[in-house]
């Protein structure tokens, strides 16, 4: 494999951390160019952190650490005896976006998300984009995240997304979507709390630079929230619901309420009563406006959804189907981020805005399609094979990095539901520096940006980045070894 | 405010209460094996089980003191026991522990300063062992983890808004601390007195341990030099106003927040009435007790922590765990 040696864009600068750090010119790199110096936007960056020494940016790193230690910034992680808290890695070297690169991001979230929240008004609502055959009925309609009970609902300004954690990576072709997360996506308390971890330990070099700021997202998203309330009034009774203690992104949970200030509720702290929802305080049973819920469908409302499930609130769907309490996001929204109907958003965006997509997908096959099946099956070894409504990086195959064992066994899966999957081309992720025993290494990186709907749409400049830590990994996901850096959009 | 949010910091209140405790008998425990004999001490080890009302490790806990089949076990197993051990809910480590996770589940409620704290304790506990505070000097942990928890406390008192959050920590923190401490005092009078015989009577360090456990004994003597006179201190441990470590002030702290908590009308619920009840029956009953009756004011102690334990009952269904059917709108 080809490696050029990066930081000798001035050899007296930036000389230490950077000395040993070889760019892949397979990868688009963050922090340098295909000629190894640092790009305009970086080289701030590169220069101020050259003139630390790595003993220095080491101490940093781990007071970083330790902060998040004392405070418990932790997830949990399933499956796994005795480590049921643990920290998500920082790694302290900042990842920088330049000004007009998060124009352009910022405008194609807005419209995709537009598009998106469009898509679910109209399948739930007169159902045109499958009348006119854009998007197939039966994959809508097959769809286990459809919500039949969402049949004409009102839903407040159209907001069945109200929370948007888009996935994005760089390639050399630029930026594309690799998922939207629909339903509950988490992360933006550790995009908070590596910002303020990077800002603490790092502020002479965070001084140097202009960082848009993102501290106020609690305000946004509550204002958002706010907005969906039946009542209309100025101070709604908002709330959060989490499934308790255990669940991995409860940390978030916590923290997000206490930015917003409104009550952190469980399953069993609501009650529904004459179709409206209560909590239970100390002085009795309080009205409820809008529910920011942090579980899935199938656990807000045994009544409505699953039967068998002990967490949800009987009775929370009926209040919700009347519009006597809001919730966000919307039941049955799982249904736009399923991997098959992801395919066809390019297509809802030209449906819908008419408009061409600023933000590209990823090419994708449906094993749905004979032909998708059919490509996917042949190219086992070079694909990404995911299932449809999987999320976290479980269930999927990395065909390139699998054994020829591992490939066979899960072309078998395929073959006997090959609507659950569909597979795209391993991408070529792109890398920014990483703090490593031996200086700066260049590691996988992607971002998820938050987008938050309510009478009109706000976004934060910055996002949660997520860094493949193990040289050469590609799977970023916190669950399986990934962790986060902070990322500077900085301002013109 | 949320009721599981209240409950939250309720446990937070008991179980910090419950671990300085610990850390107090024990340190106290310490200073009565430096110098005392062995009978001595293990009178000492009695009295400090028999107010945990737990049954120390080895050996059944007699209530007849003239029992010679007693065995006293090693100071190392039974500060093990009372620390450590992972089968006493109540040791240190688990009242720190349980305080921690109770603050987990509702740390949108408890200050950051507050939660940094109380997981700086927990952390610092987690990880040892006996043996590890047993090599040098094992009185500077106690010291250390009941610093920790005054810390605590101590950001709560400056920094907590006086809304519901803060009358249920205090209400947690006082119920826990009214119970022990008539639980002590009881144990006290029981190991001490029980026979009454000469050899059986408590001294003078017996008491100047006991207020010490208490906090107590720069104030007592204040108030009475030191003069151990078994009644007096009997009564300004149960009794006295302005002693924070006394069964009269907790009860007080009680009344308060009850009082807070339930908009100025304790008397509606039940937990409010009892609370009452109780420091009525020490302010007005308890002066006119016969200071030499051992076994009636035992039962008086034992009747005070007794309606401690129905007062957090009381509590729980006022405020926690209410039946939804018959709750008004709030």
């Amino acid at each position: 494999m080809p490696v050029e040696q990066a930081g000798t864009g001035d050899p007296a600068e930036g000389a230490q951390l950077f000395a040993g750090y070889g760019t892949d010119p397979a990868f688009y790199d963050e922090m340098f160019d295909a000629a190894g110096a640092p790009r305009a936007h970086c080289r701030e960056l590169w220069e101020a952190l050259g003139e630390t020494t790595r003993d220095e940016i080491a101490t940093m790193q781990e007071r970083a650490e330790r902060s998040f230690l004392h405070e418990g910034i932790t997830f949990s992680v399933y499956g796994e005896e005795g480590a049921q808290e643990r920290i998500i890695p920082i790694d302290i070297i900042p990842r920088l976006i330049a000004a007009e690169e998060w124009d352009f991001l910022e405008r194609g979230l807005r419209q995709r998300l537009e598009a998106l929240n469009l898509f679910l008004a109209d399948i739930y609502g007169p159902g045109r984009i499958v009348a006119d055959g854009v998007v197939p009925a039966d994959l809508v309609r097959g769809c286990p995240q459809f919500r039949i009970a969402m049949r004409g609902v009102e839903v407040q300004h159209g907001a069945y997304v109200s929370v948007c954690g888009t996935d994005l990576v760089r390639t050399h072709d630029g930026f594309l979507v690799l998922e939207d997360n629909l339903r509950v996506p988490s992360g933006v308390s550790y995009m908070l709390a590596n910002r303020q971890a990077v800002k603490t330990s790092l502020r002479n070099v965070f001084r140097r630079h202009r960082v848009r700021g993102i501290e106020n997202y609690g305000r946004l998203l509550r204002q958002t929230l706010a907005e969906l309330s039946p009542r209309g009034d100025a101070d709604p009774t908002i709330v959060l619901l989490t499934p308790g203690v255990y669940n991995s992104a409860f940390y978030e949970h916590m923290f997000l309420a206490r930015e917003m200030g409104v009550e952190l509720v469980q399953g069993s702290d609501l009650v529904a009563r004459n179709d409206f929802v209560y909590m239970r305080t100390t002085g009795g049973l309080r009205r409820v406006d809008v529910i920011y819920r942090r579980i899935d469908d199938d656990f807000l409302d045994p009544m409505a959804f699953r039967p068998d499930s002990v967490l949800g609130t009987p009775g929370l769907f009926n209040a919700y189907r009347l519009g006597n309490v809001a919730i966000a996001n919307a039941p049955g929204t799982g249904v736009a981020d399923d991997k098959s109907v992801y395919a066809f958003v390019p297509d809802m965006i030209r449906y819908f805005l008419n408009e061409e997509p600023l933000l590209a997908n990823v090419e994708t096959h449906l094993c749905r399609d004979p032909e998708g099946l059919e490509f996917t099956l042949d190219n086992l070894d070079r694909l990404v094979v995911k299932e449809v409504g999987g999320s976290g990086g479980y269930g999927m195959l990395v065909g390139a990095h699998a054994t020829p064992e591992e490939r066979t066994a899960f072309a078998e899966l395929i073959r006997q539901n090959p609507s659950n999957y569909i597979s795209q081309p391993t991408l070529d992720l792109s890398c920014a520096p990483c703090l490593t025993d031996d200086g700066a290494a260049p590691r996988h990186v992607d971002l998820r940006p938050f987008v938050l709907r309510g009478q009109e749409t706000r976004l934060v400049p910055g996002a949660f980045c997520r860094v493949a830590l193990t040289p050469g990994s590609l799977v970023v996901n916190s669950s399986q070894g990934g962790g986060g850096k902070d990322l500077w959009v900085l301002s013109a | 405010m949320l009721s599981r949010s209240a409950q939250g910091l309720y446990w937070i209140g008991r179980y910090l209460e419950r671990a300085q405790h610990g850390c107090r008998l024990i340190a106290d425990q310490f200073e009565t094996m430096k110098d005392r004999p062995v009978d001595e001490i293990d009178k000492s080890w009695r009295r400090l089980y028999l107010g945990l009302q737990r049954a120390p490790v080895g050996g059944e806990l007699r209530s007849n003191l003239d029992d010679e089949q007693f065995m006293l076990v090693d100071a190392y197993t039974l500060a093990d026991d009372l620390t450590f051990e992972p089968g006493n809910p109540d040791s240190i480590r688990n009242s720190l522990a349980n305080a921690r996770e109770n603050a987990r589940q509702v740390r949108n409620v408890v200050d950051e300063d507050l939660w940094t704290c109380l997981n700086l304790a927990f952390l610092e506990v987690r990880d040892i062992e006996i043996v590890d505070i047993w090599r040098d000097r094992p009185n500077e942990f106690y010291r250390r983890t009941e610093d920790a928890v005054r810390t605590f406390f101590g950001i709560a008192d400056g920094a907590m808004y006086r809304d519901d959050g803060w009358h249920f920590l205090q209400l947690g923190r006082f119920v826990e601390r009214a119970q022990l401490l008539a639980g002590l005092i009881d144990a006290q009078l029981s190991v001490y007195s029980a026979g009454g015989s000469q050899a059986d009577r408590a001294t003078d360090p017996d008491w100047l341990s006991l207020l010490r456990i208490c906090a107590a004994q720069d104030a007592y003597g204040r108030l009475h030099s030191l003069q151990f006179e078994p009644a007096a201190v009997v009564d300004f441990l149960v009794a006295d106003p302005l002693l924070s470590h006394s069964v009269r002030y907790a009860l007080a702290r009680i009344c308060e927040a009850l009082d807070a908590v339930s908009a100025g009308r304790p008397l509606l619920v039940e937990a409010g009435r009892r609370a009452g009840r109780l420091a009525a029956t020490i302010d007005y009953d308890w002066p006119n007790r016969d200071p030499g009756d051992d076994s009636t004011n035992r039962a008086t102690l034992r009747e005070i922590g007794d309606s401690c334990r129905r007062l957090h009952d009381d509590i729980d269904a006022a405020y926690f765990s209410y039946g939804v059917e018959d709750s008004p709108e709030a």
